[in-house]
């Protein structure tokens, strides 16, 4: 059977200031799949995240999640359409005034009205299911930063959502951390059956578990296809991002008149 | 010179859009429907602004007191007028001293801590991942903050106006040798408890208002850098201090200033 | 959401010591008395001058507070000060009829109030009486123009 996409992105444009982040941009998530996003820095990754999340308004173009244009939705339907998304963000943004249990409780908190009881056995199961039930009673400042990312995943998916967005969540992390968040990830997805996106430029970490792969530039969709697909891929500048080399298409320098010259009209020279 | 009005004319336009800014974000916070779990969140705040600083408050009060009566005794004395001066100090406590400098004291105290702590949960991406959760900030964590600094200003402004009355007590009667009955009778001959005690009462709320406005809102407002959220907190207690100081004069021409 | 006793106490307390704050300032600061209607009884008394005599201020007895000016207008048959006193009750039927009252200043520009003193009558003052001895407030430009005058004609 072949299912409708979850989350379709027609003709996005969006830019901030002067500055065009996106020019244009298509994507197809399909159901149940771990969709990759990648691209070098500053390419607005984040913001895509944010405009589906419906955070932020399209300057043109629709985003539409299950059928629903995202920014056609009054307040009330889209914070109820929020519901249905989990989000883990880059730092965590675990709260601060919380433990880790009422962290993961909150979401539960606001949304049911479950019994006390029955709120801590989820509480409790979700933060099994990262391995940190035992810090339950810490505080966001008291964890290393790889257990924070594991608490904001374990809230982010304690409303059973059905679309989970991972906004860069490797970055920064420890190899063995890194490992353990992409079995979380993989694993998440089978045992829950649920469509997430991961955003991201750790290369490899990504292509490991992604099902299929979008490659964002200038802010336009690059290249896509399965992970095997891009690892072959003629184009220069997917090849360079893929296999990280420093120099290619993509410039190792910002862009600057010629070295030489500059070094010799130096201002300020007797 | 067309440039510099130029930059004049767009610098007004971003004074004017943030003040829109700051209305709209009022009018969305403060009418926020108070939930079970909003009670307990307000009490927290009111602990934070509140309780927290009510010992820099009642120590300053103390000391203003005290100062009101020394400065008014060696005025008063001249004229062998020293049995008003329970009436000096009470007055000018009441009227102008304890709502003005109680709010100025909570905007250095409490505002500023108000601002940072909006803005580092800003910095966090906290604010953006209890919107994401379906939990909208302005209610969640704006609005009990608001409604903290409303409530707690002028507890804290009842508290200066007492201690300070109670400091100028210690100097004028206890020390300089006051009669003690004209102190206390000379006070009550001459406060009247809608028109002095009750306008500084207003002076404070309106104060309480606009100062946890401007502090919750720099909060709310700012730049998510280690700059931005100081830069924020320095405008939280200028552009109140200012904004209280204008109000006073602009309150006390409409209560006392005989426009009515 | 994890609740803290002492933080729930600690505003309580806050809360409490504002409300008598504020009760401290009615009361002991601006000199408001909650007692009920049926502790005082009224008298009232012309002044052909009253000087800056205002309501709420003090009536006095051998220097003790015993009551409140709780009203004061022009009384349009004689052109004079018409001054509705509020005393405590404990007084009522023990004042003389020809009691005095007369108004006088604390210190040289302190606040006017009225001071009673007691005469010999065996008839005593009711709930609504007059007072006729009346003694008025002390104007100091007609004290000054009384003093020149007599400079003059001596």
């Amino acid at each position: 059977m072949i299912e409708s996409p979850f989350v379709v992105v027609e003709g996005l444009h969006f830019s901030r200031g002067e500055k065009d982040i996106f020019r244009g941009v298509e994507l197809q998530i399909p159901r149940g799949q771990i969709t990759a996003i990648l691209g070098p820095s500053g390419t607005g990754k984040t913001t895509l995240l944010k405009l589906i999340g419906g955070q932020l308004i399209p300057d043109a173009g629709c985003i539409r999640i299950d059928g629903e244009d995202v920014h056609a939705l009054p307040r009330k339907a889209l914070f109820r359409l929020r519901r249905r998304m989990g989000m883990l963000f880059q730092s965590g943004a675990l709260f601060s005034d919380l433990s880790v249990f009422e962290n993961v409780a909150f979401p539960l908190r606001v949304h049911t009205d479950l019994p006390e009881a029955m709120i801590r056995d989820v509480a409790l199961m979700k933060l099994q299911a990262v391995g940190l039930r035992g810090a339950r009673d810490l505080m966001p400042s008291e964890l290393s930063g790889g257990m924070a990312r594991r608490v904001a995943l374990a809230r982010a998916i304690a409303l059973d959502p059905e679309l989970i967005l991972y906004d860069e969540p490797f970055v920064g992390q420890d190899p063995i951390s890194k490992g353990v968040l992409v079995q979380l990830i993989k694993r998440l997805n089978d045992a829950l059956g649920l469509t997430a996106i991961v955003v991201s430029h750790d290369i490899q970490e990504t292509l490991s578990i992604a099902d299929y792969v979008y490659v964002i530039s200038d802010g336009r969709v690059m290249a896509q296809g399965t992970p095997d697909s891009l690892d072959v891929d003629e184009d220069p500048r997917v090849s360079q991002f893929v296999h990280g080399e420093p120099d290619g298409p993509v410039p190792f320098h910002y862009p600057a008149t010629d070295f030489f010259s500059d070094i010799l009209n130096g201002e300020g020279r007797p | 010179m067309i440039g510099r009005i130029v930059s004049f004319g767009r610098r007004g336009c971003e004074v004017l859009e943030a003040l829109g800014r700051a209305g709209q974000f009022l009018a969305q916070s403060a009418v926020g429907i108070p939930s079970r779990e909003g009670w307990y969140l307000w009490l927290r705040q009111v602990h934070f602004v509140g309780v927290l600083s009510l010992a820099i408050v009642l120590v300053s009060g103390l000391f203003i007191g005290m100062v009101l009566a020394l400065q008014g005794y060696t005025l008063l004395v001249d004229f062998g007028a020293e049995q008003a001066l329970g009436q000096m100090v009470a007055l000018s406590l009441l009227r102008e001293l304890s709502p003005v400098v109680a709010a100025l004291l909570f905007a250095g105290r409490a505002g500023s801590a108000l601002t940072a702590e909006i803005g580092l949960m800003k910095a966090t991406e906290q604010l953006t991942s209890m919107e994401m959760i379906g939990v909208d900030p302005l209610r969640r964590v704006v609005a009990p903050r608001l409604w903290a600094g409303f409530v707690a200003l002028p507890v804290l402004t009842v508290g200066f106006s007492v201690v300070g009355i109670y400091g100028g007590y210690l100097v004028g009667v206890e020390w300089l040798g006051v009669f003690e009955g004209s102190y206390w009778g000379n006070m009550q001959g001459s406060v009247d408890f809608i028109g002095d005690v009750g306008n500084g009462m207003v002076k404070s709320v309106v104060f309480a208002l606009v100062v946890t406005w401007i502090a919750v809102f720099q909060g709310y407002d700012l730049v998510p850098t280690s700059e931005g959220i100081s830069r924020a907190t320095t405008r939280t207690v200028v552009y109140s201090s200012l904004a209280v100081l204008g109000l006073d004069f602009v309150l006390t021409a409409l209560m006392f200033g005989g426009f009515s | 959401m994890k609740r803290s006793k002492t933080m729930e106490l600690g505003v309580g307390l806050f809360m409490l010591a504002g409300i008598l704050g504020l009760l401290f300032l009615g009361m002991r600061v601006s000199g408001m008395a909650f007692t009920a209607p049926g502790d005082t009884f009224r008298l009232e008394a012309n002044f052909a001058n009253i000087g800056s005599l205002k309501p709420r201020a003090r009536v006095t007895m051998a220097g003790v507070t015993v009551g409140r000016v709780i009203d004061i207008e022009l009384d349009a048959d004689w052109y004079d000060a018409r001054v509705v006193l509020e005393l405590d009750a404990e007084l009522e039927g023990r004042l003389s009829r020809d009691t005095t009252a007369s108004i006088l200043t604390a210190g040289l520009l302190g606040e006017q109030y009225i001071g009673l003193t007691v005469g010999g009558d065996p008839d005593t003052l009711a709930d609504g009486d007059t007072i006729r001895d009346t003694q008025s407030a002390m104007v100091l430009e007609e004290l000054i123009q009384q003093f020149v005058s007599n400079m003059v004609s001596d």
